[in-house]
């Protein structure tokens, strides 16, 4: 190999190199200090829930967004929303379906910067229908190496087929539902 | 006629009169048999109406107040003292029951912590604290105030028919949608 071609290569080389030298950070979650919740309307009023069981893999730095990923895995049979006919609904067929799919799953792998905030481009599978999902991050390191993260960002409910059949009806239940999660993160 | 005259119910007071009691009946009915709903999602479709209708009922006794308050009612009928105050007491009860219907609902959906929207038009607050230890208590209230309500009514329809069919006067036709009058003044109908 002569020096020009190495010369020429040398870019390249580093640019591959690049993810693995600058590895962003490994997380786990704190959970007794997290929330993972939705906000969703119901005849014209929100209403919030919160998943109990959830599972998050972060890895995350904003200074190295190539080498971020998130990895979620929600029980959906853990939804609750502070009304017993509601809560007894969520898992059924025509909601969750939580029998046939006890897990919804979110993977992002791509981030963008926006401002003061980071955009995960990612995936959520839920109800066994996959479909992107774009969700806002603020992230704010804390003092002794953890850190916080708010993630929000909204999906269309029948995207999923959550609520189908004649609860499709959007004038009753809004399509849009907006997920919140607050996530207390240590390094591993 | 839109106003009344000393002799006879206005076209106002007339329609206030007979909307409020077709729906406020027919609501109640229709409440009663909420349970008739085949799914879930339909009984949530016929609560809204059910609320919808109530609410429309609250705001047209409110119009009717204040169509009252600025018109004055027609002259009594002669009457045995009795019947006459017998007759001002069942009025105003029946004034009471029709707010206390709605309001009695409103109360209800509050502490069961239910969204209230007319119509899908617009939401309107709740008026007490959601509290599922009062959800029967109120549901009961509302429930059984329609009975009262039925009973009332009986005697306020008896006493009407017994005007018109015993002591063949005004009473009843003078509140008759386009009736005209036997012992009155003659005129247009109202």
């Amino acid at each position: 190999m002569t020096r020009p071609a190495l010369g020429r290569l040398a870019p390249l080389l580093f640019c591959l190199l690049l993810p693995v030298a600058a590895t962003a950070t490994d997380y786990r979650v704190l959970q007794d200090q997290s929330t993972l919740a939705f906000t969703a309307t119901f005849q014209g009023a929100p209403f919030q829930g919160n998943f109990a069981q959830w599972q998050a893999a972060i890895r995350f730095d904003p200074a190295h967004l190539a080498g971020s990923r998130f990895d979620v895995t929600v029980d959906t049979t853990s939804a609750s929303t502070g009304d017993t006919d509601r809560d007894g609904a969520l898992p059924g067929a025509d909601f969750f379906n939580a029998t046939r799919y006890p897990e919804a799953h979110y993977v992002a792998t791509e981030f963008v910067r926006a401002g003061a905030q980071v955009i995960a481009h990612g995936q959520l599978t839920l109800r066994g229908v996959a479909h992107p999902l774009d969700l806002t991050v603020t992230f704010a390191r804390q003092p002794g190496g953890t850190a916080l993260m708010d993630v929000t960002g909204t999906l269309k409910r029948l995207d999923y087929g959550v609520g189908g059949g004649e609860y499709a009806d959007t004038s009753v239940i809004g399509n849009a539902v907006t997920v919140n999660a607050h996530l207390a993160l240590a390094p591993k | 006629m839109l106003r009344n005259d000393p002799w006879r119910w206005g076209a106002v007071a007339k329609f206030f009169h007979w909307t409020i009691a077709l729906l406020i009946l027919g609501n109640g009915v229709f409440g009663l048999l909420m349970d008739l709903a085949r799914t879930p999602m339909q009984k949530v479709d016929w609560m809204a109406l059910h609320k919808s209708i109530g609410l429309t009922v609250l705001a047209l006794l409110v119009l009717r107040l204040l169509w009252r308050a600025f018109n004055r009612p027609p002259h009594e009928l002669p009457a045995p003292p009795w019947q006459l105050w017998a007759a001002r007491v069942v009025h105003v009860v029946l004034y009471l029951l029709v707010a206390a219907l709605p309001l009695s609902g409103w109360w209800f959906n509050s502490v069961r912590g239910y969204p209230l929207q007319f119509f899908k038009l617009f939401n309107l607050p709740a008026i007490a604290a959601k509290n599922p230890d009062l959800r029967h208590l109120s549901h009961h209230v509302h429930e059984y105030l329609f009975w009262i309500l039925l009973l009332v009514l009986a005697a306020h329809v008896g006493a009407a028919l017994k005007h018109h069919v015993f002591d063949d006067d005004d009473v009843l036709r003078r509140m008759w949608p386009f009736a005209r009058l036997r012992h009155g003044p003659k005129g247009e109908s109202a």
